[in-house]
């Protein structure tokens, strides 16, 4: 009986999340594009070797991985001290908690719109304090160096809330008197963080990176809005280039080919992921 | 409060169901035509539609939906409603650079059926090019476009005619101090940068696709011209560095505002520019982009034209409205209040419009210069790799040779990849 | 004391700024927007509230869609993730654990991929431009964190109030309904809630599931917007609109502080 109840959801979840990856595999070993009429025909592989020597893929890999690890770092770093700060108390602490979780809440399409805007050239607000300031224009949107940082800011801004709220749960687990006692040893403020609060924190953390490391690495919404993949295709996502090769070249071969690779590196970096801090785990309970 | 929150879900679920009921119902005996366009096109053309509406008295009723302003999105939403099948859509207004890969996917009815030789004459010399695929009618053109090149007549007694000159005006003003931007045009990565660089592809006598081989010609020493070009107007200072992002808004702006001396834009500027808000008002011409001494200039055509749906369950009634809207009378107004460039050649010829807008002669003669991009259904790959190229010349992060040469491989891959599928 | 004050002030300019330049943005005038700190007449306008509100389809229509694929992506979640939470704090440690690993790591997908093989059914099943049919894909992608958060909420009651209501007879549905349900209300509304504000805010799959325009959800139609005023710098239409997108989110944030914090807070601690 408990199995008819589980079955519908897990029905659903097999048809949505396990049903497109086979398919995508199917589809990456077909020609389906407009020289075919939309039709799959199997071309013998001839996808996978075009993805290999395709520049444009391992280009968009490439930041990806960059835009992936830079801001799920900052936002780590940033969301431990937010947590930290909020999580002492002081007076209007829930309001400030609520409308520091505001950016997460938020639908990305709206806030990489107003990205899009503050970067403006020359009319957003930093290029004319840069101006005002005399430093002249940076340009940052047009500017195949620096774009991307752009995406990493609006990124940081949008999701360091959620990793925050998950440290913060992590940081009310720990008991006070933890600390009491430390003090009265005499371990000073910075010493209590890593010997009690980090260790402690540890599972949060590990849970929070992994989730956002798989967020990140499928962004989508907020490059497509804020820069469209450009300038000079060096914001782009592979996601972004799934979408764009098979809704805008309609070559639903080479975009599945892209997403079944892209799922297969997405694994492989969760397994080295999962054995990097099983590893590290090891090493710090050795030091402890 | 969780017994009111339900409430008002089952509230919202039956408001959408109604939603849903009432708009299947009533589509009995009027027969509806649901025509997408791009944002501009839908609000240029909403009185036309509306004396269709009443002129056919609720036999046919038109209704437009307003696309995205962007091109490209444009071409994202009508693809998508393509893929996901019964096209909320009976007709489209498409580009002319999408006509191949629509036609190639089998979405688009031929019209040679409505359309006889006699009308298809009708239709002015550059106005007929984009507009078949595999020898078929796949469109009917609303709008000819084509780029123009901008020129503010107070500061300057004649437009520039070579690159050489456009480059020396340009700096010669910005030294001046009366102007801070030079020429601006359309620099960042999207579809307007690849018509940028045919126009001056074109003015240094090279080609993209060659008309014969179907082969990708841009190894050439035309085309590291060309591109050494642009790139010049940005080091040089005659174009803003920020010119790498610009799209026709940003470029309309910055001429709007008095900024720039020189724009590269389409027809739809004029319009534009004479409105109250612009600074630059009565301060305008336009004429045809620069080229080499010896070399005619060109102007990439950009035209939107209505294609019927495959899967429209009202193509006659699709045709009726597209008629009325490419009349004569429809161009003329199209032109005078939105300053659309008509495609039938009577329109082109009628006197009042030559005497109360004279901008229609540089418009008939940038047309007849007109040049539409290579017409394959894989035009957005080997678009999107120019592009790709173009940018990272312009940005400095490649040698013109060095780009064009990879434009060059990496296009001709995906053609020859494209045709051992076939 | 000193300096968290300097740190929390901080905090809250940079949650806000961003938002609070759209609502200045949205308020001006088009020249004042193109000279954003200089002092000009006419600096204030309600112009292109009035433009986007005035825009057809009307935007509340955006807001509504957004409501109800939330509202129904979110009763039909909760349909299939209570009892499935039921039976899985009510298995074997072993099964429970397996599922749960499952479970995770589904939750962990970056469901952008998923698009095309979506896009494809919906055109075979012929439910494009469906809002309820939009329900089942976002039901699919909240039901493994929803049964996580559910599943840990069953296994935190304690067995004897089921047991006793069990000995006095009461049916499985019965003891749902009196016993269960109520016990883990809380629990529902935190998921309810952070399953809602997933619907709502979705991008890739209503992008590719829904094209006829008086349907489209609030994101797909701020993405839309974003391209679709008339020529010349729109700026100020596109900030009014984010921040009429904005405004009902932040009302439901600041209402439901508490279940999304707790809701977001027991997933991290149990899953």
């Amino acid at each position: 009986m408990n199995i008819l109840l589980l079955l519908p959801a897990l029905i659903l979840i097999f048809i949505v999340f396990v049903i497109p990856i086979v398919r995508y595999y199917w589809l990456s070993i077909h020609a389906s594009s407009v020289m075919t009429g939309l039709i799959p025909v199997p071309n013998n592989g001839s996808n996978w070797l075009r993805i290999l020597s395709d520049d444009r893929f391992w280009q968009d890999l490439f930041q990806t991985l960059r835009f992936t690890f830079t801001s799920v770092t900052i936002e780590i770093l940033l969301a431990i001290v937010i947590a930290l700060l909020l999580n002492q108390k002081f007076q209007g602490r829930g309001i400030i908690r609520a409308i520091s979780l505001l950016p997460w809440a938020l639908p990305t399409t709206i806030m990489a719109l107003g990205w899009r805007w503050i970067f403006n050239t020359p009319y957003g607000p930093i290029e004319q304090i840069f101006t005002l300031l005399g430093i002249g224009t940076i340009n940052i949107l047009s500017n195949p160096h620096l774009a991307w940082i752009a995406t990493v800011i609006a990124d940081v801004w949008k999701t360091t809330p959620f990793i925050m709220i998950i440290l913060l749960a992590g940081l009310q687990t720990i008991p006070s008197d933890l600390y009491e006692a430390f003090k009265l040893e005499g371990g000073t403020e910075i010493q209590s963080f890593f010997k009690i609060t980090f260790p402690l924190l540890q599972p949060y953390l590990i849970i929070s990176i992994l989730f956002r490391i798989a967020q990140a690495f499928g962004v989508f919404d907020l490059i497509q809005v804020m820069t469209g993949g450009g300038p000079a295709n060096s914001t782009e996502s592979l996601g972004l280039y799934a979408y764009i090769n098979s809704m805008r070249f309609l070559d639903f071969g080479y975009s599945a080919t892209i997403i079944f690779l892209t799922f297969i590196i997405l694994i492989g970096f969760c397994i080295l992921g999962w054995l990097l801090i099983s590893q590290s785990k090891r090493f710090l309970s050795s030091e402890i | 409060m969780s017994n009111k929150a339900l409430k008002l879900f089952f509230i919202l679920i039956l408001i959408s169901f109604f939603t849903s009921i009432k708009s299947r119902s009533a589509s009995f005996k009027t027969k509806r035509i649901n025509i997408l366009m791009p944002a501009p096109f839908a609000e240029s053309t909403k009185p036309l539609v509306d004396d269709f509406n009443k002129k056919e008295k609720g036999l046919i009723k038109l209704r437009v939906t307003k696309g995205p302003l962007e091109t490209e999105a444009v071409s994202d939403l009508a693809i998508s409603s393509l893929l996901l099948g019964k096209s909320p859509f009976d007709v489209i207004l498409i580009d002319v650079t999408w006509l191949p890969k629509y036609a190639a996917a089998g979405w688009l009815e031929p019209m040679d059926k409505w359309i006889n030789t006699e009308n298809w004459h009708s239709l002015a010399n550059g106005a007929r090019l984009g507009n078949t695929y595999n020898n078929q009618i796949y469109r009917w053109p609303l709008v000819a476009d084509m780029g123009l090149l901008y020129w503010r007549t107070d500061l300057l007694e004649k437009p520039p005619k070579t690159p050489e000159e456009l480059i020396e005006v340009s700096l010669n003003l910005k030294r001046k101090g009366l102007i801070t931007y030079g020429y601006v045009w359309q620099g960042r990565q999207y579809e307007g940068l690849s018509c940028v660089f045919l126009e001056v592809l074109n003015a240094f006598g090279g080609e993209w696709l060659s008309k014969e081989s179907k082969q990708i010609n841009l190894k050439s020493k035309e085309s590291n011209n060309a591109a050494k070009w642009l790139k010049e107007l940005i080091t040089s200072g005659a174009s803003p560095s920020s010119v790498t992002n610009f799209s026709e808004t940003e470029s309309l702006q910055a001429f709007e505002t008095g900024q720039a001396a020189l724009m590269r834009n389409w027809p739809y500027a004029w319009a534009e520019l004479q409105k109250e808000t612009s600074l630059v008002k009565g301060k305008v011409g336009v004429t045809t982009m620069v080229s080499k001494n010896g070399i005619s200039p060109t102007a990439t055509l950009g035209s939107w034209g209505f294609s019927i749906l495959k899967s429209s369950s009202n193509k006659d009634a699709a045709y009726k409205a597209i008629e009325f809207l490419t009349s004569v009378e429809s161009q003329k107004k199209l032109f005078l209040i939105n300053g659309y460039t008509p495609t039938k050649k009577i329109v082109f010829k009628d006197k009042e419009l030559k005497r109360t807008a004279p901008l229609i002669t540089v418009l008939e003669k940038a047309l007849s210069i007109s040049k539409p991009r290579p017409q394959t259904p894989l035009y957005a790959q080997i678009s999107n790799v120019l592009q790709t190229q173009l940018s990272t010349i312009l940005t400095n992060q490649i040698t013109p040779e060095k780009g064009m040469a990879l434009a060059h491989e990496k296009s001709q891959k995906i053609i020859s990849s494209a045709s051992i599928k076939r | 004391m000193k300096r968290n004050t300097i740190l929390i002030i901080i905090l809250l300019l940079w949650s806000l700024s961003p938002f609070l330049w759209q609502v200045y943005t949205s308020f001006s005038t088009t020249t004042s927007i193109l000279k954003p700190f200089s002092f000009i007449e006419h600096k204030w306008t309600l112009q292109n509230y009035i433009k986007v509100i005035e825009s057809n389809p009307p935007f509340w229509r955006y807001l509504l869609n957004s409501a109800i694929v939330g509202s129904t992506s979110t009763i039909l979640t909760l349909f299939l993730a209570i009892p499935a939470s039921y039976a899985i704090s009510k298995s074997n440690n072993h099964q429970r654990k397996i599922t749960k690993i499952f479970l995770f790591l589904t939750s962990l997908f970056p469901y952008v991929l998923l698009f095309l093989s979506l896009l494809e059914m919906a055109r075979k099943l012929n439910i494009g431009n469906n809002l309820l049919a939009l329900s089942i894909p976002y039901s699919a992608l909240s039901l493994p964190l929803a049964i996580l958060l559910l599943s840990s909420a069953f296994q935190d009651l304690p067995n004897d109030i089921e047991e006793a209501a069990r000995i006095e007879g009461l049916g499985l549905v019965q003891r749902m309904k009196w016993i269960l349900f109520p016990l883990i209300a809380p629990a529902t509304a935190s998921t309810a809630i952070i399953i809602f504000l997933f619907s709502w805010n979705e991008y890739p799959i209503a992008l590719t599931w829904i094209s006829k325009s008086e349907m489209i959800t609030l994101p797909v139609a701020i993405a839309r917007i974003a391209g679709s005023s008339v020529f010349s710098v729109p700026y100020g239409a596109y900030a009014a609109a984010t921040v009429l997108g904005a405004v009902p989110l932040m009302i439901i944030v600041l209402l439901f502080q508490k279940q999304i914090i707790s809701g977001l807070t027991q997933g991290a601690i149990k899953g």
